[in-house]
């Protein structure tokens, strides 16, 4: 079994399951999303050491020694209080079932540069589709919290 | 599967000389296995073997593209960041893409000259191509002065490639001194175009004649066609692009079909935003639950003793079943039920209109997607199992592919009952005498596209025995309806049914219908234990609903001045394998048949017939959406016949308020349709805007109007309560919450008609034991249900409130007022409560029913209800790739006073971009009954970068004096006007009109062509 961080607790994985069904199906996590299991639209994104991935990407392998932070532990992220309060506040989603995946993109960019351009957040949610928006919802959310991410720093 | 980590590359290499299959990030595979590559039984990790970095301009095979496209890379870095999406750029690796043959990067590297260290020693990147050995550990690049990247895929980006062209140049003293062109990428061989590379070398770079460039280098590339775009077109961009890169672009001037509309003031308009909405604004109650990932949808539920199930498909378009063995399947340990036809006590038909579709088939399978057998087992992986263990025998049947073909004379017969569906004929006035006065005359056939739904939740959710009954929560658009269609499957009576249905991650029409309920409901049943079942996206995309392609074929003619006079229409309509609502949708689409105007004139016939193609039904937009289309685009075409502007020719034929509606039906008061098109003659679209220089501007515009409810035929109805409990105003409605915010209309509704806080208020809803029928979420019905919920329920509750407060106060009720928290005091002015909700104790629901309103009309299906709109929309079309972009939309709208803001915003924008898909990107075609698209990597919704880069809502929240009929629904209004502006926009742009949507890119490219 390979070993892992699972938003701050240790968890277990077989080298060749796939995180996203584990995370699911074997650990009943289900805060991360399932729309494709392709790689193709983004619900299942979940940070790996920081980095926003997929989860229907990565294998047991892949995550070994590796801390996993879903969207349950997105206030453990630095930005991720901040955009949780500005996507309420622009009411960034719909039906909502994107939302783990989008957030955890947006949380990987701002917790790496807390002033993105405008073109570098459309860039992060690239591999994210959102059926309900028309994604100009979470692109305001996704502005006001660098705004606010801006207001802090000043 | 296993998985080695070798110590050493030699290690790698034997291991893989044994079978193993070299992996590094990994990110291709999931892929690969969807469209059907076998798994590999060895996977042999080499991350750790190869190099990873940059230096200079020797590339590590390890490094993530992520990486190298934030490095500056001549080149590579530009076509890296077409490739995937980051977050998957993050796990492949240069090596991955080179190594995988169709790798987009490759054209690029091969332009680069790339050189490629393998364990097999260092070759040319074409020569490893042609026989790639080894383990690649590098790749060293050789860059040009110039250099020039296009990646043209299915839309703007994280898309499969269709071809992509790279090319590098040096010019000296205007001399090309060396030139180095490819192309590749996904179907395409990659391929250096050395024949045009030699005839380049030497010339003078201002010689170069760009369409003798074009030329050679389209007959040099070799290029297939594939099941999305054809040999020509790939060859053609690619060739396009390339000149392009080298030579630059040619100027070229706007063709500008559309005549500029004289700018008329503006009408009162809600600009919909949280920078204008002030304290309208609010955040939706169901936002930060959704926002945190804690909200659980039906289909999160998780149980110790919960089973898994899954369903067994058709896999074939049109079949007889000889005979279902399941003995197998049941014999494998785990497998707690399998069910069959033969575990149906009651009826085995399903379908909102007729009941036609089988819960499982019996005798015949009609599509796909079509259900065969069901399996709960202990987990997924053993109901999979089990489902390649049961053994069905079918004799194949000829597949019914066309509409024509199944309502030519012979044809197979998909349903015993015949292939025509429903024919919906509508006259009026005398056609000969109009066309006798037609002085311009446009004549074509729009063709609309399969869209899939796509909401991100696919079908699922779960089933439990409840006493003798059962408890089924399952994603749906209409719990008491699935529960009479359930009842009648079962055979139960509908009492022991109890229907959940929210939240729903996403329906838009497509949870309408059953979906995985009867299956859901089977297994629960037979094996006495509560089942999860969660359909996989490829298994939603085949069997789920999809909307109904349409034909529509229109001539209109109007006289000198503009006015139609006649105009004939002829529909066909794809029903799939089942009806559903599919009759309703060709319904909705004849309804809207004139557009609204005033047309004397007309003959309209539309018919609706089985195929094999999946399976289709409701989408938002019902039908109204297709007609819109046409009708918007031939209004657009007889302007520019007649002179006129877009607006100007829409005043003329505008209907005239209170007159009867196309089918001769009374209408609903405060039509909207001068102040949409005043909305629309007022906006700053109209004027000149920038695009970039490979790229075409146009501007258009579109009207519509949307009927709401299900019309006269259907029962539409109503019940709604409102109560107190524990320091709550309940609010107690059937209606699900699918993301459009009905949540968030309640407590908008409630509070402001009692004066209380939104957070005094608790939603029951998508439950059919916690709430009241409240009819279906659809049809741009559930604005009005609340509105008029809580207008008959709220004066009751609110005397009730008031007479109990009063004896608790001691004070009489006239002093007394519902605050925000509790009861205040109505001669103060202050807002705070003197009593709270919780101390007046508990008050029982006060339930209210009523009728969606309707017109006495019934020879058809007619609405009475409208609510109106205009979306204009400004375009940049590739000169080089036949894309269009949007660059902006408006959209202006008029359905009464807006509930909350927020949600209704959502809704415009939601619909405006599924607007945008269904125009350009969306399509789901099929060969021989079989959906050429398997999952998202074809299917291409639109992505962030698909989008508008600037969207305005705006509405017109007026209603006539006296109308009692209130807010009108929102739902579907956004989605109805978005294809023709689009489409008028790009005739704008190149002075012809695209009429089959998605647009391909190669007719964009042909008129343009055409237009020159
Ligand atoms: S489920 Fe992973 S990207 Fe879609
Ligand atoms: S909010 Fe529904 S998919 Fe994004």
């Amino acid at each position: 079994m390979i070993r892992f961080s699972l938003n701050g607790t240790p968890a277990e994985i077989a080298p060749d399951a796939m995180l996203l069904t584990h995370l699911r199906e074997a650990l009943g996590a289900t805060d991360t999303k399932v729309g494709c299991e392709i790689g193709r639209c983004g619900a299942c994104t979940i940070l790996h050491n920081g980095a926003p991935m997929n989860a229907c990407l990565l294998m047991g392998w892949q995550v070994e020694g590796a801390e996993i932070t879903t969207i349950a532990g997105i206030a453990s992220v630095p930005a991720g209080e901040v955009l949780v309060r500005a996507m309420e506040i622009e009411n960034g989603f719909q039906c909502g079932y994107c939302a783990p995946g989008v957030m955890m993109s947006l949380v990987g960019l701002l917790s790496r540069d807390a002033a993105p351009s405008d073109d570098m957040i459309e860039e992060a949610l690239e591999g994210n589709i959102c059926r309900c928006t028309g994604y100009h919802s979470i692109l305001r959310g996704a502005k006001l919290a660098r705004d606010m991410l801006k207001e802090t720093t000043e | 599967m296993k998985i080695s980590r070798p110590e050493s590359l030699d290690d790698a290499l034997s291991l893989i000389a044994d079978g193993g299959v070299a992996v590094a990030g990994g990110s291709g595979f999931q892929l690969d296995f969807s469209q059907g590559v076998p798994a590999p039984e060895h996977y042999v990790r080499i991350g750790h073997l190869i190099p990873t970095g940059i230096e200079g301009c020797t590339i590590g095979a390890g490094t993530p593209l992520e990486d190298i496209r934030h490095a500056g890379i001549p080149l590579l870095s530009e076509a890296c960041a077409t490739v995937g999406a980051p977050n998957v750029r993050r796990l492949a690796t240069l090596g991955g893409n080179l190594a995988w043959g169709k790798g987009c990067l490759i054209p690029a590297l091969i332009a680069l000259d790339a050189q490629v260290e393998t364990t097999a020693g260092r070759v040319p990147v074409l020569d490893y191509l042609a026989a790639p050995s080894g383990i690649v550990l590098s790749v060293c690049i050789r860059p040009l002065a110039h250099a020039f990247w296009r990646k043209v895929g299915l839309r703007q980006a994280f898309t499969a490639s269709i071809i992509s062209s790279a090319g590098t140049l040096l010019v000296l003293e205007d001399q090309i001194a060396n030139v180095r062109l490819a192309v590749g990428g996904g179907a395409t061989p990659p391929q250096r175009l050395s024949g045009v590379e030699n005839w380049l070398m030497g010339q003078s770079i201002w010689d170069v004649d760009p369409d003798d460039l074009k030329a050679r280098i389209e007959s040099e590339i070799t290029a297939p066609d594939c099941a999305f775009r054809t040999s020509n077109y790939r060859k053609r961009v690619a060739a396009a692009a390339l000149t392009a890169g080298m030579l630059g672009h040619v100027e070229k001037a706007p063709t500008s079909a559309i005549t500029r509309p004289a700018a008329t003031p503006a009408p009162d308009l809600t600009e919909l935003s949280r920078a204008d909405g002030g304290n309208r604004w609010h955040t939706r109650p169901d936002m930060p639950a959704k926002i945190r990932g804690a909200l659980e949808y039906l289909t999160d539920k998780r149980g110790d003793d919960m089973l898994v199930g899954r369903i067994l498909r058709a896999g074939r378009a049109h079949a007889k079943i000889l005979s279902i063995d399941t003995s197998k399947a049941e014999a494998l340990e785990g497998v707690k039920a399998v069910v069959t036809h033969r575990d149906i006590d009651g009826l085995n038909g399903f379908g909102i209109v007729f009941q036609d579709q089988p819960a499982l088939c019996s005798d015949k399978v009609r599509y796909t997607g079509d259900p065969v057998a069901a399996v709960a087992a202990v987990d997924g992986e053993t109901a999979e199992k089990a489902l390649s263990l049961i053994k069905v025998d079918y004799e194949d049947l000829p597949v019914v592919d066309s509409v024509e073909g199944a309502l030519a004379e012979g044809a197979v017969q998909v349903h015993e009952s015949g292939n025509l569906v429903t024919e919906v004929i509508h006259d009026k006035g005398d056609l000969a005498d109009g066309w006798a006065k037609a002085v311009h005359i446009v004549e074509d056939t729009y063709v609309t596209p399969r869209q899939m739904h796509g909401f991100m939740e696919t079908e699922g959710g779960w089933a439990a025995p409840e006493g003798d009954g059962l408890l089924m929560c399952a994603g749906g658009q209409h719990g008491a309806r699935d529960r009479l269609q359930l009842s009648r499957i079962l055979d139960l009576p509908e009492d022991q049914l109890r229907i959940v249905t929210s939240p729903t991650g996403g329906a838009f029409g497509g949870k309408d219908e059953l979906t995985v309920q009867p299956a859901l409901a089977l297994l629960a049943r037979k094996s006495g234990s509560p089942v999860r079942l969660h359909l996989s996206r490829a298994e939603s995309v085949q069997a789920g609903t999809k909307r109904n392609p349409m034909w529509l074929k229109m001539k209109t003619g109007c006289d000198a001045e503009g006015r139609i006079v006649a105009q004939e229409v002829d529909v066909l309509a794809d029903s799939g394998a089942y009806a559903s609502l599919s009759p309703g949708v060709l319904e909705t689409a004849m309804e809207h048949v004139v557009g609204p105007y005033q047309v004397a004139n007309f003959h309209a016939r539309g018919r609706l017939a089985y195929t094999n193609n999946g399976a289709g039904g409701a989408f938002r937009g019902f039908g109204a959406n297709q007609m819109t289309f046409a009708i918007e685009c031939q209004i657009d075409r007889l302007a520019e016949l007649t002179g006129l502007d877009p607006i100007e020719i829409r005043r003329r034929n505008l209907r005239t308020p209170g007159s009867p509606g196309v089918l001769g039906q009374r209408v609903a008061p405060s039509e909207r349709l001068v102040e949409m098109l005043d909305a629309s003659g007022a906006s700053p679209l109209w004027t000149p805007f920038e695009v970039g220089p490979d790229e075409i501007a146009g501007v258009g515009m579109a009207l519509n109007y949307q009927g709401n409810g299900l019309g006269t035929i259907p029962e539409d109805q109503a019940d709604f309560a409102l109560a107190l409990k524990d320091g709550k105003i309940v609010a107690l409605c059937g209606l699900d919450e699918i993301g459009q915010g009905m949540i968030a209309s309640l407590h908008a509704a409630v509070s402001a008609k009692l004066g209380c806080g939104r957070d005094d208020v608790v939603a029951v809803f998508g439950d059919t034991k916690a709430a009241p029928d409240s009819g279906s979420t659809t049809a741009s019905r559930g604005g009005y249900v609340v509105w008029r919920g809580v207008e008959e329920t709220a004066p009751a509750l609110e005397a009730a409130i008031l007479e109990r407060a009063s004896a608790r106060l001691g004070r009489p009720v006239e002093e007394l007022k519902i605050v925000p928290g509790g009861i205040g005091d109505a001669l103060a002015n202050t807002g705070a409560p003197i009593l709270s909700f919780a101390e007046l104790g508990d008050i029982d629901p006060i339930q209210e029913h009523y009728a969606f309103p309707k017109t006495e009309y019934t020879k058809g299906n007619a609405r009475f209800i409208f609510a109106f709109g205009a979306t204009l929309a400004r375009v940049a079309v590739n000169r080089v790739t036949g894309f269009v972009r949007i660059v902006d939309l408006e959209m202006h709208t008029a359905a009464g006073p807006v509930i909350d803001m927020a949600s209704y915003l959502g809704q415009m924008e939601g619909g405006l971009v599924q607007g945008v898909g269904f125009t350009l990107t969306e399509d789901m075609p099929m060969r021989d009954g079989n959906p050429l698209a398997k999952n998202f990597d074809t299917y291409m919704m639109p992505t962030v970068r698909d989008v508008p880069k600037a969207m305005r809502v705006t509405a017109h929240e007026g209603l006539d004096d006296g109308d009692p009929f209130g807010p009108r629904g929102a739902g579907e209004l956004g989605i109805g006007a978005a294809t023709p502006a689009i489409a008028n926009a790009v005739a704008d742009a190149l002075g012809k009109w695209p009429v089959v949507t998605p647009f391909p890119q190669e007719t964009i490219l042909d008129l343009m062509e055409g237009a020159q």
